[in-house]
C-alpha cells in the first residue's frame, strides 16, 4: 500500500474516525470511509471540513449504510494548494469525480452543503450511473442573481477583496472563527465543543487560500468565471429526476430559505421538503442528529424499509 | 486620513525582504488593479521596479507586481517588509501597517469601496488593528 494510503487518527474525541487518503486529480485528499452498506457522502463547504458532519456519521451507520466524508482539496486535513489558480470550480468536481471513482462508488446519496453544492451536484450531475439520491443544504446551483448578501460591499466582497481577503482570512482566519461563529444559532455550544476544531485545522494564512478564493468564484456578473459551469448546473439540474430531500436552516440569513429553497423547489418540483430545522447556514453544527434522522427515514422511504 | 506615504528609492542597504501578504488576483475586482497602476505609474514602468511605501511604524515595504500570461498587468502584488537583515519581524506592527495600508487602498479605489466599510468589516471580525483606528 501506498503511503498516501495509510490510516492515521485525528487526535479529537468528537472525531474518533479513521483518516484514509487518496491520490486524486493530482492532490492528495483525506477522507473517512465508515460502515457497510449504500454508500452516503456528506460534503461540506468554506472553510470546513468533514468534522461538521460527526453528529452524521453514527446514525447513519448505524442504520446500515456507508459514510464517506471528503475534505475538499484546500481543506480539513486534504492537501492545501497555495497558489489561488489551483482552485477551480470545474477542477474540484474533478477531485471529487476522481476520488468516487477510486472508491468505485455506485447508488450514492450526494449530501450537499455550501461548496459542496456545486461541486457535488456537478459530480451527480455528470455521474448519473453513479448516484440515487440528493440532500441538499444551504447552498445553490444556478448563475445569476446570488443572495443579496452576495451583492454587497459590506461585509461579503470587502471580507474577500484583493488583498483584504488575504490580510482578514489568511493573516486572521475571520471566516473559520468568527465567521463561522456567527453562522450558527447555538454560539455557546459551538464556541466549546467546534470552533478550535475549525481554526485549528487551518493554522497557518497559507493553509487558509480557498477561505477567500471559493468568496470570489460566487458569480456577481455575466463576466464571472465559472458562469457557464453554473449555468450546466441550473440546466440539468431541472432535468433530474433523482430523489431529493431539502433541509434548510430556520434563521439562515445567507442563503434564506424563502428564496433558495423555493428555488431548488422550482427546478425540482420533486423534491421532498424543505424541511426546516434550526440552525443557520452551518446548520449541521445546531440540527446534526436531527437532520441525521431525517436522511435516514427519507432513504428508508425510497428503499421501501419499514419504519 | 491616510498614514501611507509613497516614497522613491529608499535605502536598501544593510534590509532584507520579508514577505507579509501575497494577492495572487488583484483584478478580481478591477477597479483594484487600476488604483495600482494610477498609483504607480505601472503603465510606463510595468514590473521595472517595486512600489515603495512608508507606513505608520515607519517600515518601508516593497510592492511587487507580479505579472501572469494572458492577464492584464499586474496580476499578483506580493509585499515585502523591508526590516534590517538580521531583525525578526515585530507582528502586531506589521498588522498595523498593512491594516494602514488596505485602508490607503480602499480610499485609492475610491467608488463604492469606502474606507468606512472596511472599518466595519475589520470591526465585526474583531480585529484589534481597528479598534486603534
Amino acid at each position: 500500500m501506498e503511503a498516501l494510503e495509510t490510516a492515521h487518527r485525528f487526535a479529537h474525541d468528537q472525531w474518533p474516525y479513521e483518516s484514509k487518503f487518496r491520490r486524486v486529480n493530482g492532490w492528495r485528499m483525506h477522507y473517512v470511509d465508515e460502515g457497510i452498506g449504500d454508500p452516503v457522502v456528506l460534503l461540506h463547504g468554506n472553510p470546513a471540513w468533514g468534522f461538521l458532519y460527526r453528529k452524521f456519521i453514527k446514525p447513519l451507520t448505524a442504520a446500515g449504510r456507508r459514510v464517506i466524508v471528503p475534505d475538499m482539496i484546500g481543506f480539513g486535513l486534504s492537501e492545501k494548494p497555495v497558489r489561488e489558480q489551483a482552485h477551480t470550480l470545474d477542477g474540484h468536481i474533478a477531485n471529487l469525480t476522481g476520488l468516487l471513482r477510486q472508491l468505485d462508488v455506485h447508488n450514492a446519496t450526494m449530501v450537499c452543503h455550501d461548496w459542496g453544492g456545486p461541486t457535488g451536484l456537478g459530480f451527480a450531475l455528470s455521474n448519473p450511473d453513479r448516484v440515487r439520491a440528493l440532500v441538499v443544504m444551504s447552498t445553490w446551483a444556478w448563475p445569476l442573481p446570488p443572495a443579496e448578501f452576495h451583492k454587497r460591499i459590506f461585509p461579503w466582497r470587502m471580507m474577500h477583496a484583493p488583498l483584504v481577503g488575504p490580510y482578514l482570512l489568511g493573516r486572521h482566519n475571520a471566516l473559520a472563527g468568527r465567521g463561522m461563529y456567527l453562522s450558527v444559532v447555538d454560539r455557546k455550544k459551538f464556541r466549546a465543543e467546534a470552533q478550535s476544531v475549525y481554526e485549528g485545522i487551518l493554522p497557518d494564512p497559507g493553509s487558509r487560500l480557498l477561505t477567500w478564493t471559493w468568496p470570489r468564484w460566487i458569480p456577481l456578473d455575466e463576466s464571472a468565471r465559472g458562469l457557464t459551469r453554473f449555468e450546466w448546473l441550473e440546466r440539468e439540474l431541472r432535468k433530474s429526476k433523482l430523489p431529493t430531500l431539502l433541509v434548510w436552516g430556520r434563521e439562515d440569513e445567507v442563503f434564506d430559505h424563502a428564496t433558495f429553497a423555493t428555488r431548488f423547489k422550482e427546478l425540482l418540483p420533486h423534491a421532498e421538503g424543505p424541511e426546516l430545522v434550526t440552525g443557520r447556514h452551518f446548520l449541521q453544527e445546531d440540527s446534526g442528529e436531527e437532520i441525521a434522522g431525517k436522511i435516514n427515514r427519507f432513504l428508508d422511504r425510497i428503499e421501501g424499509r419499514q419504519p | 486620513m491616510t498614514e501611507i506615504q509613497v516614497i522613491e528609492n529608499p535605502a536598501l542597504e544593510g534590509k532584507r525582504r520579508a514577505l507579509v501578504l501575497a494577492e495572487d488576483r488583484v483584478g478580481h475586482y478591477p477597479e483594484f488593479r487600476e488604483f495600482f497602476v494610477r498609483q504607480f505609474s505601472l503603465g510606463t514602468n510595468g514590473p521595472s521596479r517595486p512600489g515603495y511605501v512608508r507606513a505608520p511604524s515607519g517600515m518601508i515595504y516593497a510592492l511587487v507586481f507580479v505579472g501572469r500570461s494572458g492577464e492584464p498587468f499586474p496580476d499578483g502584488i506580493e509585499i515585502y517588509a523591508l526590516p534590517d537583515a538580521l531583525e525578526p519581524l515585530d507582528d502586531p506592527e506589521v498588522d498595523a501597517d498593512l491594516w494602514a495600508l488596505l485602508r490607503w487602498m480602499i480610499e485609492g479605489v475610491g467608488g463604492e469601496w469606502r474606507v468606512d466599510d472596511l472599518d466595519a468589516t475589520g470591526r465585526l471580525y474583531q480585529l484589534s488593528v481597528v479598534a486603534d483606528v
